[in-house]
């Protein structure tokens, strides 16, 4: 080993030591606060001084006007769940039908959808909430489902990539031995697709977690048993509220992104498999 | 756009022959859509087809042509509440709500031009059971249709629900939109207390040239200028930044690649609304990064410098700091998501490309500049402009970290803008805080057609790469 190339080493992992110190020192700070005995935001220490899992016992088991966790974990679970369903079934039924069948204007509509499906939903979130009110679903659980799984349709173009390379021999074969689409779609292109498929799941099923602009806009009860984990945290943080519940708020924070953080590495490893199983088989 | 043209044509041509050509019970369906296949022994289906026809006419002449009728006012009858000392209650004449009108017309034309397609398509089909009758072609029984739904039509079972998704959720929301930007919908004309009308293009003049009190104008050239600065800087430095840190963790020389990897890939995990409205905390005026500067000097240093002036540094509640910090942190915010996307592309680079390069005398730096940077460059263009989009509307980053900041400039303040904010955070504003839902939906035409231009611009590229038929 040359000297040269031992102070590449070196410097290289002091480098990368001190972009993953930055990167982290949100994160601890988020863990240390959440175990702190002072209830705001706390300016002078970064560790705290005195150590308390009462944050814990709190967050779940004190629940107050303000601070309401497990109701809101409980609302974002069912929405979470729901929309899961909804539109990972959506996604896969709208990419077998643009990568697998073939019909007039499928081109065009599915350009029309790639189009539509680049704008950001966000943009005319004044009016999905009109087109809620008149359907009656603002503040409710139903209305957020809708708001997160209506228009999933669009989000096709990865899992229809992943269709184009399952060769069409297979479906040949199949209709050879009189099979009908739904046969072929339920019996050999869905269990051919499973990695990517548990992709699509997790993604839909996370996204009501991250969510926090959508969920603002349709929830506007003053309830706080009506709110969802995103809303409920955002609110801990408001100025009359942030000097009492700022730990709280982290120890919040901390036992939303256990799950979420599981659920991603488990993602991870099929997003993976699934890319590279598709490369295998082309 | 010629066979487009054509197209058209043929399309209403076609209509035209089977008008024509029909028999009688072609001819009858002009009136009753299911007659057509009650003659050619399509019991059921003529009656879907015919019950249909009627929900959609009761539909619209029940209840639509009530609001498609007032589109072009928006309503004229305001809300009055008269107090009734016999029953002691109010009673409320028969008021207009423009709200109403303008969103039950619209889904109302939608079912007409539906109900159109529909009719003519009908009308079509009607008279290729004619033609396959006088043929003696075998006609499917109503059995054999529904067989069809699950296999040779199987995607019009696949697309139905989806469909009417999209079009709830995405199309009737923007059409609503870009029609209440040419109305004054606003406080002072909110339903159902009041009327709101048609303006013309009043909101789009305020917004370009600024009215006499309220400086809509001023707002908005700043206010663009930054949403495209951000824009564009955020997704650069994101880019650059995860492309580095990849090459970094991804070297020979570097031990404990997956470690690494997964120390930057944690802060991915945790909510974006969490982290961001934490960093937010910790750069606030009296935060804990406030109390290591002023610790380490470097407060008093920046006094004496005359760049600050109270005790402490204002990194997110004064414009020009907030702006660095906002970039500086949605760096710390997309680098190792980048990093991640980044890892995969570095991983399939051709390395015989390197490899002839690195023969060929080209040192490290030319390799990346010259060969390795083109590479991504063109497999991530269409995905940078997706993600310049994508920076355009990032709601989050903006106000999670700014939203409890006030400007201290009026002429912002006025337009209810600040100087950190996008047009779609401003839209937010707009709306949730001020119900300034006119201005608001001007922003958000405006936004739409520059996302629209960048779209067009990945578009072709998407199109051109896409490898359907490849493999299959």
């Amino acid at each position: 080993m040359t000297a040269k190339r031992k102070a590449n080493i070196i410097i290289r992992h002091i480098v990368l030591a001190f972009l993953a110190f930055i990167w982290l020192v949100p994160v601890v700070w988020l863990i240390v606060t959440s175990l702190s005995t002072v209830k705001g935001v706390s300016g002078k220490h970064f560790f705290p001084e005195h150590w308390t899992l009462a944050n814990y016992n709190q967050l779940f088991f004190q629940t107050d006007t303000a601070a309401n966790f497990p109701a809101w974990f409980k609302n974002t679970f069912i929405v979470a769940i729901f929309t899961c369903i909804i539109s990972s079934v959506f996604v896969l039924m709208v990419s077998y039908a643009f990568s697998c069948m073939r019909f007039k204007g499928r081109k065009q509509l599915m350009s029309f959808s790639i189009i539509l499906g680049m704008f950001p939903g966000v943009l005319s979130m004044i009016a999905v909430y009109f087109v809620l009110k008149m359907l009656g679903l603002t503040d409710s659980l139903v209305g957020l489902i809708f708001v997160y799984s209506a228009g999933s349709g669009l989000g096709f173009l990865i899992l229809k990539g992943f269709f184009d390379t399952i060769p069409a021999s297979l479906r040949e074969a199949a209709r050879l031995e009189g099979a009908s689409e739904a046969t072929i779609f339920t019996r050999i292109i869905i269990p051919l697709s499973k990695p990517m498929i548990v992709y699509t799941v997790i993604n839909s099923f996370l996204g009501p977690w991250m969510d926090f602009v959508m969920a603002r806009i349709m929830i506007k009860s003053k309830d706080s048993a009506d709110w969802t984990v995103a809303i409920g945290l955002y609110n801990l943080l408001q100025k009359t509220l942030v000097g009492d519940y700022f730990s709280v708020f982290c120890a919040g924070g901390v036992m939303i992104a256990i799950p979420i953080s599981i659920l991603f590495v488990v993602m991870q490893k099929f997003y993976v498999e699934g890319v590279t199983g598709g490369a295998v088989k082309g | 756009m010629k066979k487009m043209l054509n197209a058209f044509k043929k399309y209403f041509a076609d209509f035209g022959t089977a008008v024509a050509k029909g028999d009688i019970w072609c001819k009858l369906s002009l009136l009753v859509m299911g007659a057509g296949y009650w003659g050619r022994k399509q019991i059921v289906k003529g009656i879907i087809m015919t019950v249909l026809e009627v929900v959609v006419l009761l539909f619209t002449g029940l209840f639509s042509i009530n609001y498609i009728k007032d589109l072009g006012t928006l309503g004229t009858v305001q809300y009055e509440a008269k107090f009734d000392p016999l029953t002691m209650k109010n009673t409320v004449n028969d008021y207009d709500n423009s709200l109403l009108i303008l969103l039950y017309g619209i889904v109302g034309i939608i079912v007409i031009v539906a109900f159109i397609l529909l009719y003519i398509s009908n009308m079509k089909a009607v008279y290729r059971l004619q033609l396959m009758k006088e043929n003696g072609e075998h006609i499917n029984s109503f059995r054999e249709d529904l067989k069809e739904l699950i296999n040779g039509k199987f995607y019009v079972t696949l697309l139905t629900l989806p469909s009417i998704g999209v079009i709830l959720m995405n199309i009737v929301p923007i059409l609503f939109m870009s029609c209440v930007a040419f109305t004054n919908y606003d406080i002072d004309h909110m339903p159902p207390n009041y009327l709101f009308t048609w303006t013309g293009l009043s909101n789009f003049k305020n917004m370009f040239t600024g009215g006499a009190t309220i400086t809509f104008s001023y707002a908005f050239i700043r206010i663009l200028a930054w949403t495209m600065i951000w824009a564009v800087t955020a997704t650069f430095t994101t880019f650059i930044g995860g492309i580095l840190l990849a090459k970094l963790i991804n070297h020979q020389n570097t031990y404990f690649k997956k470690v690494w990897r997964a120390l930057f890939v944690v802060t991915i995990a945790i909510p974006q609304f969490v982290t961001l409205l934490l960093v937010s905390k910790m750069f606030s005026d009296h935060g804990i990064v406030n109390t290591w500067c002023s610790n380490l000097g470097l407060t008093s240093f920046l006094r004496d410098a005359g760049v600050i002036s109270g005790n402490f540094i204002p990194f997110l509640s004064k414009p020009g700091w907030s702006h660095v910090m906002i970039i500086l942190i949605n760096i710390w915010v997309g680098v190792p998501y980048q990093m991640l996307t980044a890892t995969g592309i570095l991983m399939n680079i051709p390395t015989d490309q390197l490899e002839s390069a690195r023969i060929d005398g080209a040192n490290k730096w030319q390799i990346f500049w010259k060969i390795t940077m083109p590479y991504i460059l063109f497999i991530c263009g269409p995905s940078l402009i997706q993600s310049v989009i994508a920076n355009i509307n990032n709601f989050n980053v903006i106000y999670l970290l700014t939203s409890g900041t006030a400007t201290a400039n009026m002429a912002f303040a006025n337009s209810n803008a600040k100087e950190t904010d996008l047009l779609i955070t401003w839209l937010f504003t707009l709306t949730n805080d001020n119900s300034n839902y006119k201005m608001a939906s001007v922003i958000g035409i405006i936004s739409f057609v520059i996302c629209a231009l960048l779209t067009l611009l990945s578009y072709s590229r998407m199109i051109k790469g896409d490898k359907e038929e490849v493999y299959q």
